[in-house]
């Protein structure tokens, strides 16, 4: 049922931007953060789109792959795209029917939120889930954040959490999937109804799910322990993060890249 | 001589412990013990006997109450020296799943090793040393969740390992692991030990792991019940009070030397050849004594029965078609069976109960229930799925994780709710399906998580009885329980049979299996590979080595007994085979009086 789900999930293999410096992908993913705020223009989105497919190929990641970390995303997208056509009355009207009423900046504005959500989505996938794993990412902001632990930030203690997050993540779908079938089972059924009555139907799987995952919480938290955790004083690190050579260039490049797009939609604009 | 030392310890969990409902005993109580270095240590006990929380002190997770532990020399007390002891001693748990850290297997690997500040090149030169000593070396850049669970507690122990420990504890680490997983799992273990001097401390509910140890420690309510080498506490008759049983083997020795008049000694009992050639001893003495043992009634026997449900050529694949996790399954249950699926884990047994609950579709093939005569439910039909859920009740591994209501009662409800029933029938049937499962009514009102394990799982069968379903299907249901509560899991199955369910049990322990079911099927790499009565399944050599089915472990000692006494006394023809093991021993002496009497005349 949720395994099909790719959101979130690190997809092996060996490509340039697998092998880039977690910090520099950080880096970089907030780079094209602000691009994707920052750019209106139709071109500059559509040179964007083309960026993201050069990333794609930067990433060695399946086009199949592609599709299962957007599909889960995409009725939250439709959402936004109706929300603001309907919601957004500046612009040129197009059609009115009683209270509703379409403009075609509404219009405008509603593929471009959409569309914009979809390259958040990718973004942040390619630079950071899919190539990266959990605690690279975690090592990567614990190093990026480290001038914090001058005031007192408990940025390793964070860092450390956060990877463990996202370590948990395709175990608690797996339990999640597990639940459902066992509620199913039991005459659950949670397709159809009135909503109110779905979102309570989902109670008998987050309460078991919530249960669980204090359950192993504790157990982890003995096994960490068992492993020697005290924080991160005097740690070391098996692959120790080193920018190399490549990994300047492919910097470069995207932030040339994302340079280029905002110079290419001030100029349209 | 270094040893861990245990002084006069008690325990007790704080209100920031594990259980916060639980009343306030000590899971520890003037515990005191020594384990030598380099030695191989089982310890025993019932859930809920301080087994666990035994380990934990050795290993610093938690300090004493009172009294004292010191390690190899250092006191856990002492607060300089409580990192060198837990750098010193590693644990694996029970669950693979909540100990794994790192999302990479080398990442998780080296986790332990970061902790202690190596620095590299040791600390790679150590985590490819651990990954090639348990042997998953090739798969160190794979993700750990993708792993299988023998492959996942592969890597706790190289985890373990890459901290060069000089303690290993296995707190019920194979507890989740098919036969052969946890096989490959204490050879490894055995040979770490061996190789590198490890003293090695196994937490466990299985008998014959104990019998692999040099010494065993009983543990009852916190407390040391007794100790000795596996033969002195298995010559022990009363381990029935502290929850355990003996293995199997000493159960279908006892039983003999019982019939015979014969006592059995410590020394008999260190090791199966020499136990096996006791008993043959005992069996071929010209003076063999005779006992009056009466014909076992053959309740196994098949009888016609009707058929209940039907799976035919049933496929299922969950990638749309590129490959099956199971391929060309038909089986027939019959009406008031018990009926095994076994196989290893990952074989596709899940993955087929869950289509006899239509929650699953099939890619091809159907299955047909006939809950009435004249009634055919077809999965493949959208108006009979409802009603197959109603008459299939399907009970998935550790049940009790999908308790969610806040009382028992409200939640065995729930199915009964979902079915529109009015609250009296509710109610009715709530406190019957209660009853089956041996819970008494105050437990209705409790919190299910107040419960202890073995209730919760009770309760959330009764959850799936009060539907009534006509078949049961039941996914390991004695998984996690100690000896005495898979017992009694099993007496309540057979009570539910009794009263007129069917049952299917999916479970990977053979001996449980050949020992309560009336037919088995296996199931290996996604296909059915038999349905046969467990003494034909098992007794067919070429079939079982052919499809790489795990004999019984009764089977696998009585077969070479049987041998041994064929060769001294030709004439004994033996019955088919039994597979509890007093039963067993039964027919076994039965054969072979008959043919002694034979001689006589």
């Amino acid at each position: 049922m949720l395994s099909d789900i790719s959101l979130g999930k690190y997809y092996k293999a060996d490509s340039i931007l697998h092998r880039t410096d977690p910090r520099i992908k950080t880096l970089l993913y907030v780079v094209y953060l602000v691009v994707i705020f920052m750019i209106n223009s139709p071109a500059a989105l559509g040179a964007l789109a083309g960026v993201i497919v050069i990333q794609v190929v930067m990433a060695k990641v399946r086009p199949s792959v592609i599709w299962k970390t957007v599909k889960p995303v995409l009725p939250l997208s439709v959402f936004i795209l109706i929300l603001n056509i309907l919601t957004i009355k500046q612009g040129d009207l197009l059609f009115q029917w009683k209270f509703i009423s379409i403009t075609d900046y509404g219009i405008a504005r509603a593929i471009l939120m959409a569309v914009r959500l979809m390259f958040l989505i990718l973004s942040t996938s390619l630079m950071l889930t899919l190539t990266t794993t959990p605690l690279k990412i975690a090592d990567a902001l614990e190093s990026l954040f480290s001038p914090l632990k001058l005031i007192k930030v408990p940025v390793h203690e964070m860092a450390m959490m956060m990877s463990i997050a996202l370590r948990f993540i395709p175990t608690l779908i797996e339990e999640t999937d597990k639940i459902m079938k066992a509620q199913v089972s039991r005459g659950a059924d949670y397709d159809t109804g009135s909503f109110i009555n779905r979102v309570k139907g989902y109670l008998t799987v987050l309460i078991p799910l919530f249960i669980s995952s204090f359950r192993r919480a504790e157990e982890l938290a003995v096994a960490m322990d068992a492993r020697c955790y005290k924080g991160g004083e005097g740690r070391t690190k098996l692959n120790p993060l080193k920018i190399t050579g490549t990994d300047i260039l492919v910097g470069l490049f995207l932030t040339a890249c994302a340079a280029g797009l905002v110079v290419m939609d001030l100029t349209l604009r | 001589m270094e040893k861990i030392s245990v002084q006069d310890v008690t325990f007790t969990y704080g209100s920031e412990g594990a259980d916060v409902s639980a009343p306030a005993e000590p899971a520890v109580e003037n515990l005191s013990l020594e384990i030598e270095k380099g030695s191989y240590t089982a310890i025993l006990g019932a859930n809920g006997s301080g087994k666990s929380t035994l380990a934990k002190l050795i290993d610093v997770i938690e300090v004493p109450d009172s009294g004292r532990i010191v390690v190899f020399g250092k006191d856990t007390s002492d607060d300089s020296v409580f990192w060198q002891i837990r750098e010193n001693s590693a644990c694996v748990f029970q669950n693979p799943d909540n100990q794994i850290v790192g999302t990479i297997v080398e990442e998780d690997v080296a986790f332990g090793p970061e902790n202690l500040g190596i620095k590299l090149p040791e600390l790679r030169e150590r985590v490819d040393q651990a990954l090639k000593d348990v042997g998953i070396y090739e798969l160190r850049l794979r993700e750990a969740a993708s792993l299988s669970g023998g492959q996942k507690q592969k890597l706790a122990i190289a985890g373990a390992l890459a901290m060069r420990p000089e303690i290993l504890i296995l707190d019920e680490a194979t507890a989740m692991l098919d036969p052969r997983s946890r096989d490959e799992f204490l050879a490894v273990c055995e040979e770490m030990r061996l190789k590198k001097g490890l003293t090695l401390i196994t937490i466990t509910h299985d008998m014959s792991e104990a019998m692999r140890c040099g010494r065993v420690i009983v543990m009852s309510k916190g407390k040391k019940a007794a100790e000795g080498t596996p033969a002195k506490i298995f010559a022990d008759i009363s381990l029935e009070q502290y929850g355990l049983r003996r293995p199997v083997i000493i159960r279908f020795a006892y039983e003999i030397a019982r019939l015979a008049g014969v006592t059995l000694t410590e020394e008999d009992l260190t090791g199966e050849a020499r136990l096996r050639e006791k008993i043959t001893k005992i069996l071929t003495s010209p003076d063999l004594a005779n006992a009056d043992i009466p014909e076992e009634s053959n309740d196994k026997e098949a009888k016609t029965r009707r058929k209940i449900m039907s799976v035919k050529d049933l496929f299922s694949s969950y990638d749309g078609g590129k490959s099956f996790a199971i391929k060309n399954i038909n089986l027939d249950v019959y009406e008031g069976e018990i009926l095994g699926i076994v196989g290893e884990s990952g074989c596709g047994k899940t993955t087929l109960i869950s289509h006899m609950n239509s929650i699953l579709k099939p890619s091809s093939g159907d299955i047909e229930v006939y809950p009435e005569e004249g009634v055919t439910l077809r999965c493949s039909q959208k108006k009979d799925v409802q009603k197959i859920r109603q008459s299939v009740g399907l009970v998935f591994q550790y049940p009790e994780y999908q308790l969610f209501e806040e009382t028992v009662y409200k939640d065995i409800c729930y199915g009964l709710r979902k079915m529109k029933l009015t609250a009296e029938e509710q109610k009715d049937r709530a406190v019957k399906a209660a009853k089956s499962v041996g819970l008494e009514k105050d437990v209705l009102r409790k919190n299910p998580f107040e419960l202890s394990g073995g209730q919760k799982r009770r309760a959330a069968m009764a959850g799936v009885l009060a539907m009534r379903p006509k078949i049961l299907v039941l996914d390991e249901p004695a998984s996690g329980l100690d000896p005495v509560g898979r017992e009694e899991m099993f007496a309540l199955i057979k009570s539910l049979r009794e009263q007129g369910t069917t049952v299917v049990i999916v479970s990977h322990n053979m001996d449980e299996a050949a020992a309560y079911c009336d037919r088995i099927i296996c199931i290996r790499n996604g296909e059915a590979v038999t349905a046969e009565t467990p003494d034909l399944l098992f007794s067919d050599k070429e079939k079982t080595a052919k499809f790489g089915i795990d004999q019984p472990k009764i089977t696998k000692f009585t077969s070479l007994l049987k041998q041994e006494i064929l060769k001294r006394l030709p004439e004994v023809h033996f019955e088919r085979m039994r597979f509890d093991p007093e039963e067993e021993a039964r027919a076994v002496y039965r054969a072979v009086l008959k043919a002694g009497r034979k001689d006589v005349k």
